[in-house]
C-alpha cells in the first residue's frame, strides 16, 4: 500500500463457457494467449507496472490451476514484504454457512474483512479476462482530478456494435448521466471496460446495503452502479485509448492472437517500459530447423518448428514437424502437428495432436476451427 | 545421497582468457544458446542434484554474474533450508599470478569451515555439461575413494580446449597426475574441473597447497597427492563443452544446433534454470528466412538467418543475412549488413559496414555495445 493507496480486486470467476472445451478445466482467465501468456497475466502486470501492491483475485469457477497459477506473486514481482497476490475464493463464515458469489459486486463484499486489513482509500475493480495494457495509476489520478465517487473507465466502439455493451452517456465534463447495459438505441459509443476505481469507504457502505437488498443480484453492471447513479453520486467516465480485448468466442481468441502479427498493433508486447511478465518456462530456445519456412509467425520458448508455418502464433513447446504445414493458425502450449499434416484456420488446443499427414480446417470457413481432441493421422 | 555435500562453484585459472568477450565478465556470466549463462549449468546440475548449499567463488567483474544470480531463487533452491552465497577474493588482481581457486578458497574458509555438510562438489562455471551429482556422490563413497574427478574423452584435443587439465590414468581408472593439454596428442581425457571428495580432506588440501606456495591451484595439490591418496578418474559421456577460448565458445554454442547434442544436454527432467527477462515471443516477418537456428524471445527477424545462435531482444532488418554466428541479446544487424562466422556481443549495432565477415573456422568478435 507504499504507493498508490489503492488495492485492487480482480474479478475472475468465470467460466467463459462460449470458449468451449479451452475452459472445460480452466476458468477463462488462465487460458493461455499470445505464445507465453495467460490473459490474467495482463490485468496482473498492469497492477504491478502501475504500482499497486496487494491484488486480491476472486475465483470460484474451476479454480484449482487458476488459485496455484496466481498465488505466485512473485512472478509478477508482487511478493515483496508490502505485496501480495491472494486467492479469494468462497469460504464458509461462522454466521452465514458456505455461499458462492452471487454476483460481482458480491465478490467483493464478501471480503469486506480482507480489503478491511489494508484499509486502502480506493479500491480498484478489474476483470481477469481481458486482455489490454493499462496504467491505472493514470486513471486515479483523473478519479481524484474530478473528485468523483467512483470512475468507470470507457473505450469507444463502432457505434453500430455499441448495443452489445454497456454504453455510458456522459456529460460534456465527462461526468456520467445515464448508463444503458445493451442498448438497443445506443446514444454514444462509450463501452464500459469492467475497470471501476471506487471511494472504498463510499463503496463499503452501499456493498454492505445491496447485500441486504432482496432484489438486487449483486452485480455492478446491473444494479450497484445504477443504484449509485439514481442516489445522485459523482461517476466519471475516463476514456481509454489503445488496445483492448474481450476474448469471449474462439474467433475472438483467435483474432486476438492474431493482431499480434500485425505490425501496426497498438498492444506492443516488446515495450520494455511496460512488459507483460507470466509463469517463466524452463524450456530452451525455439528450434528452427534446416528445411523449415516461416512466414509472418509470432514464435516463443521451446517450439520446435521443422515444417511450414505461414501467419500464426506457435506457444510454448508447440511443434511443427517436417513437411507439415500450419496455416493462419494459433498453436496452444504442447500442440503438435506430425509430419505431412496441414492445418488451416484453426486453433489447435494445449497438448493436442494432430496425426501424420491429417487435413485440419480450411481457408475459407466462416468459423475458426477449435481443435480440441487427438486428430487420428495415417498410421 | 545430495544433502550430504554442499558444492562450490569456481571460476576460471588465471592463465585463461577468452578474447573480447572476457573483457566484460567471468565466463559463468557469458551468454550461452540464446537464453542461458555458462553458470546456469553447474548451478542447476546442483540444484537437480539436490544440493541445496552452494558457493559460487568470483573473480573478477562481478556486476553481471551477480545481477544474474541475484537471490538465486530461480534455482530451484529451497531459499530458508538452501542457499546460494555469492564470494569474492578481495587480495587478487583478477587474472593476476595470485589469482587462484587456492587463494579464494583459502580466504573464504571460514565460509567452508561452517558447512555442515561431510562432503563437497566442486565445479566449474566455465563448462557445460549435464550431470546427476548425486549419483556420483553415492558411487564415490561406495567406492572408498579418496577424491573421485570427472573426465571426458575427447577426440580433438590437438585443437580443442588447449591448456585445460588432463587426466592421466593407469588401467584401474586411478588418477596417476593431472597435466595440462599442450595440443600434443589427439585423444585426451579432458580433466572436466569437478572434484568429489570430504569436506575435510578439501581443508587439508588448501591449507597445505598454500603453505607449499602462494601460487599453488587444486589441482596440482591433487595431482601431487596422487601417490597417496585413491584418486579416480570417472568418465562423463554425453555433451560436453569448456570455454576457455573464443573458438570453444563458438563451437559449444554451435554444436547445440545438433538435435542430438541439444537432446542430450536438455532432458525435460533436468530442467536448466535460468533468469528471466520477460521477454515477449519472437516475430517474424513476411521476409523472413530462418533455417537451423536457435532463436530466443523477443526477437525481430525480417531478414535471413541460417546455422545461427540467436540472443534475446536482437533485431535482424530486412535484406540482411546472418550466417553460422552467435548474436547476443539486444544486438541489432541493420538493413542488408552480412554477418558470417562471427560472435556479435550484446546491445552492437552493426548498420553502416555491410560486410562482417570471418574465415570459416576462426570466428571473428565484435564489441560489446560497439556501433559499426
Amino acid at each position: 500500500m507504499s504507493q498508490t493507496n489503492m488495492l485492487a480486486m480482480i474479478l475472475a470467476g468465470g467460466r467463459g463457457s462460449r470458449l468451449h472445451e479451452l475452459t472445460s478445466k480452466v476458468a477463462k482467465p488462465a487460458v493461455s494467449y499470445g505464445g507465453k501468456y495467460r490473459i490474467i497475466d495482463f490485468p496482473l502486470s498492469n497492477c504491478a507496472n502501475s504500482g499497486i501492491d496487494v491484488v486480491g483475485v476472486l475465483t470460484q469457477y474451476e479454480s484449482v490451476l487458476l488459485n496455484s497459477y496466481v498465488a505466485a506473486g512473485g512472478r509478477w514481482g508482487l511478493d515483496t514484504r508490502d505485496s501480495g497476490v491472494f486467492v479469494l475464493t468462497p469460504r464458509e463464515k461462522a454466521d452465514e454457512g458456505l455461499d458462492v458469489y452471487r454476483g460481482t459486486a458480491d465478490a467483493i463484499s464478501q471480503n469486506i474483512d480482507f480489503i478491511d486489513t489494508y484499509d486502502p482509500e480506493y479500491l480498484l475493480v478489474l476483470s481477469g479476462d481481458h486482455i489490454y495494457k493499462m496504467n491505472y495509476a493514470k486513471m486515479l489520478d483523473y478519479h481524484k482530478a474530478n473528485k468523483a465517487d467512483a470512475t468507470i473507465a470507457v473505450i469507444g466502439v463502432p457505434m453500430k456494435e455499441a448495443s452489445r455493451f454497456g454504453i455510458m452517456n456522459t456529460d460534456e465534463t465527462g461526468r456520467i448521466v445515464e448508463f444503458e447495459e445493451k442498448p438497443a438505441n445506443p446514444k454514444s459509443n462509450l463501452a464500459s471496460m469492467g475497470i471501476y476505481i471506487f471511494n472504498w469507504k463510499l463503496m463499503r457502505k452501499m456493498l454492505l446495503d445491496d447485500m441486504k437488498n432482496p432484489n438486487s443480484s449483486h452485480d455492478f453492471g446491473k444494479d450497484f452502479i445504477p443504484v449509485m447513479l439514481n442516489n445522485g453520486k459523482a461517476l466519471y467516465a475516463y476514456e481509454f485509448k489503445g488496445y483492448w480485448k474481450d476474448v469471449g468466442t474462439i474467433d475472438s481468441l483467435w483474432e486476438a492472437n492474431m493482431d499480434l502479427l500485425d505490425d501496426k498493433n497498438e498492444l506492443n508486447l516488446s515495450d520494455h517500459s511496460w512488459k507483460i511478465y507470466t509463469e517463466d518456462s524452463s524450456s530452451i530456445p525455439q528450434y528452427i530447423g534446416a528445411d523449415a519456412k516461416i512466414h509472418r509467425a509470432y514464435i516463443t520458448q521451446g517450439a520446435v518448428v521443422k515444417g511450414e508455418v505461414h501467419n500464426s502464433v506457435l506457444f510454448t513447446n508447440s511443434t511443427v514437424e517436417a513437411g507439415a504445414k500450419v496455416i493462419d493458425t494459433v498453436l496452444m502450449p504442447g500442440a503438435v502437428v506430425e509430419e505431412g499434416a496441414v492445418v488451416t484456420r484453426a486453433l489447435v488446443a494445449d497438448g493436442v495432436r494432430i496425426g501424420r499427414n491429417a487435413v485440419v480446417g480450411s481457408a475459407d470457413s466462416e468459423n475458426i476451427l477449435l481443435v480440441a481432441k487427438r486428430v487420428k493421422g495415417e498410421e | 545421497m545430495a544433502n550430504k555435500a554442499f558444492g562450490i562453484i569456481t571460476s576460471a585459472a588465471n592463465y585463461i582468457h577468452v578474447e573480447g568477450m572476457h573483457d566484460y565478465r567471468p565466463i559463468g556470466a557469458f551468454s550461452f544458446v540464446g537464453r542461458y549463462r555458462v553458470v546456469d549449468f553447474p548451478l542447476s546440475n546442483m540444484s537437480n542434484s539436490g544440493i541445496d548449499r552452494i558457493q559460487v567463488y568470483i573473480n573478477s567483474r562481478p556486476r553481471s554474474i551477480i545481477d544474474h544470480i541475484g537471490s538465486g531463487r530461480h534455482y530451484n533452491v529451497n531459499s530458508k533450508r538452501g542457499r546460494i552465497q555469492l564470494l569474492f577474493t578481495e587480495s587478487n588482481t583478477p587474472g593476476g599470478l595470485y589469482d587462484t581457486d587456492i587463494e579464494a578458497m583459502m580466504e573464504n574458509m571460514e565460509q567452508i569451515e561452517r558447512m555442515t555438510n561431510p562432503y563437497v562438489v566442486i565445479a566449474p562455471s566455465y563448462m557445460v555439461y549435464r550431470e546427476d551429482y548425486s549419483k556420483l556422490l553415492e558411487d564415490h563413497v561406495a567406492s572408498g575413494a579418496d577424491i573421485s574427478l570427472l573426465y571426458y574423452k575427447h577426440s580433438n584435443a590437438k585443437e580443442e580446449y588447449l591448456n585445460a587439465g588432463t587426466l592421466n590414468l593407469n588401467r584401474q581408472k586411478g588418477v596417476t597426475s593431472i597435466t595440462r593439454n599442450l595440443g600434443d596428442a589427439k585423444e585426451k581425457n579432458i580433466f572436466m574441473d569437478t572434484y568429489i571428495m570430504s569436506k575435510e580432506l578439501l581443508i587439508q588440501l588448501i591449507k597445505e597447497a598454500k603453505a607449499y606456495s602462494s601460487l599453488y591451484t587444486l589441482s596440482q595439490i591433487v595431482s601431487d597427492k596422487c601417490a597417496e591418496l585413491d584418486v579416480r578418474g570417472v568418465q562423463h559421456k554425453g555433451y560436453f563443452a569448456a570455454i576457455l577460448s573464443l573458438k570453444d565458445y563458438y563451437n559449444a554454442n554451435r554444436r547445440l544446433l545438433s538435435q542430438k547434442d541439444a537432446e542430450d544436454l536438455f532432458k525435460p527432467n533436468w530442467p536448466i534454470y535460468t533468469r528471466t527477462t520477460d521477454s515477449c515471443p519472437t516475430k517474424y516477418y513476411e521476409c523472413s528466412d530462418v533455417r537451423n537456428c536457435l532463436v530466443s524471445n523477443g526477437c525481430l527477424i525480417e531478414g535471413t538467418v541460417e546455422n545461427s545462435v540467436i540472443g534475446r531482444g536482437v533485431r535482424i532488418k530486412k535484406g540482411a543475412v546472418v550466417k553460422n554466428s552467435i548474436i547476443l541479446a539486444y544486438t541489432t544487424i541493420g538493413e542488408n549488413v552480412h554477418v558470417e562466422n562471427e560472435i556479435v556481443d550484446k546491445w552492437a549495432n552493426i548498420t553502416h559496414v555491410k560486410e562482417v565477415v570471418a574465415p570459416e573456422g576462426h570466428p571473428g568478435y565484435v564489441k560489446r555495445n560497439d556501433t559499426l
